[in-house]
């Protein structure tokens, strides 16, 4: 019983550190003085809370294809905003963010157009201090 | 003698005149604190798409301005601009580079910096567009952020602290 107990509690310590774990302040990750736009194809999609995941197809200035990670909203925060999951594989999208400060192709999005649905999507999560 | 010495006073008090009156514009100095409720809705939040301080302390003279910049998100900036509009290097954070000019012209304040540091994209430059408006006690800046052909323009209100 005491196993079962201790064994428990360790689950539950365990999947409370999940999330803590990918709810992370934005100025550890990401630099704001670095704003990038990418333009790009998604070729994947991470549809999850509390961020969604879009890899982008992005060709650089070298010609070379490199996939960036784009940090956006929850998927229920898109999902509010009409964008569905269906919206994302094989479309075009114009990405506005800010790069990751370990200079990886990472960015959290400030704002992401799908072009060939013409919907565009801003962050709303707005906090009553100015950035 | 004495007409000579009155008629250079007259002439040395109209040159400083009309210099006083050339200088004569928009003072922007003091420190100014952001007004959200006054502002574009998305310029807070965690990522804004065009960045604004939550606080500036302008120090302006006839020849220079000078701007420090405090945010939250941002590591604190700080520049001195000629107002002639002669381009200045700009300190900034470590891995970037920034150049900017400013100008008056007629009753706003117009800053133009270009920022540009490395990205897996290649050498990545952004440009900035400032242009400040004084209203009474409120600094109005509208701020254009250009990079890659693609371009956003948003308003920040500051009032005066």
């Amino acid at each position: 019983m005491r196993l079962l107990f201790a064994a428990f509690s360790v689950a539950i310590l365990v999947g409370a550190a999940i999330p803590v774990q990918a709810h992370h302040s934005f100025s550890a990750v990401y630099d704001g003085n670095k704003p990038v736009t990418l333009r790009g194809k998604v070729s994947k999609l991470g549809w999850s809370n509390p961020h969604a995941h879009i890899y982008v197809d992005v060709v650089n200035q070298k010609g070379e294809t490199v996939t960036w990670e784009v940090e956006s909203a929850s998927a229920t925060n898109l999902l509010r905003a009409g964008i569905r999951k269906e919206d994302f594989i094989g479309t075009e999208v114009i990405v506005k963010g800010f790069l990751a400060k370990d200079g990886t192709p990472t960015v959290n999005a400030s704002s992401f157009t799908l072009v060939e649905l013409k919907k565009e999507y801003t962050s709303d999560e707005a906090t009553p201090t100015a950035r | 003698m004495k007409r000579m010495v009155i008629l250079a006073g007259v002439c040395l008090a109209l040159v400083l005149d009309t210099a006083a009156f050339a200088q004569a514009g928009p003072d922007f100095s003091g420190t100014w604190r952001f007004n959200q409720a006054k502002s574009s809705p998305n310029i807070a939040g965690n990522t804004p798409i065009v960045p604004f301080p939550s606080q500036l302390v302008v120090k302006q003279t006839a020849t220079e301005v000078h701007v420090d910049g405090t945010s939250v998100r941002q590591q604190p900036t700080s520049a001195t601009y000629k107002l002639d509009g002669s381009k200045v290097s700009i300190k900034a954070p470590s891995g970037i580079t920034e150049t900017g000019e400013a100008k008056i012209e007629g009753s706003n304040l117009v800053i133009t910096t270009r920022r540009s540091f490395t990205s897996p994209l290649g050498e990545t430059i952004v440009d900035f567009k400032e242009v400040w408006t004084l209203n009474g006690s409120a600094l109005t800046i509208e701020k254009t952020r250009t990079e890659s052909g693609d371009s956003a323009t948003e308003k920040a209100v500051f009032d005066k602290v």
